[in-house]
């Protein structure tokens, strides 16, 4: 039974590993994509890749999708004048304050519905904190490397705030330390620091991945 | 940053992989929101200038309102009293075409030989 496992495990592992190795690829050819000229090609460009990594931090696609929807307008309507360069570091910038902005709201309403007594069921035990429904199809259900990508996602989701933000942006996104600052409203030394314990609690949850 | 290391290619390799994975009701949503975005920044040209006409014309209406409560009506400076006398005491000067009765101007012959009559008849 055991060397059964042990065998369907194999062509997974390998099976990760050349999609991981294409994905590679891919992502060195994106990366010397030409900055895109309009705002229509660059939010085409990232929209995909904000909703998911919305998604990651708030753990519920509606909002994501909001935090995805506004940040766009925001940027579109404050800073469609600005050079095309500073977009990027703009758009998740705004991005990040949005999650940002919808994890408090959320945080307030768990409170008051602690508050009103919904906090407690009738046996007088605790609930859990008030989450919104979420019935959409989860990315679970198209991603062949489905457990890898939500034990990452928990993993994230488990880092406190600014770690969170430094792995998101600088790591899955790509963006340079300078770009992760401005997007943070923080300095190049604290990107890092931020960055580097990240990697680190991340490494102790993930340890398969080594 | 350093030589990415196995954990950073994974994680980023998967989020990628997940991004282009996104169901089309999602997908949907995402260009729809785009769209909305880029139209509502194209559209509202004339929307911002009449946000800005309203607090302009409010502007207006308190400066015409200002204006017509302290209106210096009475502080259009008047030629001194003593100055007006001065001029009607000159004898000299022309007679002030815009200060006198039209109708004097009419017959000035006739006043000139009134004048000249009087003053033959005093003599007398």
């Amino acid at each position: 039974m055991e060397s059964a496992d042990v065998r369907s495990d194999e062509p997974d592992d390998s099976a990760m590993n050349s999609a991981v190795s294409t994905l590679e690829a891919e992502l060195l050819a994106n990366d010397v994509q030409a900055v895109p000229t309009s705002l229509d090609a660059f939010l085409a460009q990232v929209e995909r890749r904000a909703f998911r990594l919305a998604e990651m931090s708030l753990g519920h696609r509606e909002d994501a999708m909001d935090a995805v929807q506004d940040a766009m307008l925001r940027l579109v309507r404050n800073y469609r004048d600005k050079p095309a360069q500073e977009w990027t570091p703009l758009f998740w910038g705004i991005l990040r304050r949005r999650i940002v902005d919808l994890q408090r709201r959320r945080k307030v309403r768990s409170i008051v519905v602690g508050w009103l007594g919904g906090g407690r069921d009738d046996d007088g035990d605790e609930l859990p904190a008030w989450e919104p429904a979420d019935n959409g199809p989860g990315p679970l259900d198209r991603l062949q490397d489905a457990q890898s990508y939500e034990d990452m996602a928990a993993a994230v989701r488990k880092l406190p705030r600014r770690q969170q933000e430094a792995f998101m942006l600088r790591v899955l996104e790509g963006l340079d330390v300078a770009e992760t600052a401005q997007a943070m409203g923080c300095s190049e030394g604290s990107v890092k620091t931020h960055l580097s314990r990240a990697m680190h609690n991340l490494r102790d949850q993930l340890e398969d991945w080594r | 940053m350093n030589a990415p290391d196995n954990l950073e290619r994974r994680a980023r390799a998967l989020y990628r992989e997940a991004s282009r994975q996104i169901d089309p009701a999602t997908a949907g949503k995402l260009r729809a929101a785009r769209r909305e975005a880029l139209a509502a920044a194209a559209a509202p040209a004339h929307a911002r200038f009449a946000r800005m006409l309203v607090p302009a014309g409010a502007f207006a209406a308190i400066a015409v309102a200002a204006l017509m409560v302290f209106s210096p009506r009475d502080s259009v400076p008047l030629p001194p009293a003593g100055a007006a006398q001065t001029l009607e005491a000159d004898g000299d000067l022309p007679p002030d075409l815009s200060n006198t009765d039209p109708s004097l101007m009419q017959n000035l012959d006739f006043y000139d030989w009134l004048a000249t009559n009087d003053a033959s008849q005093a003599s007398r």
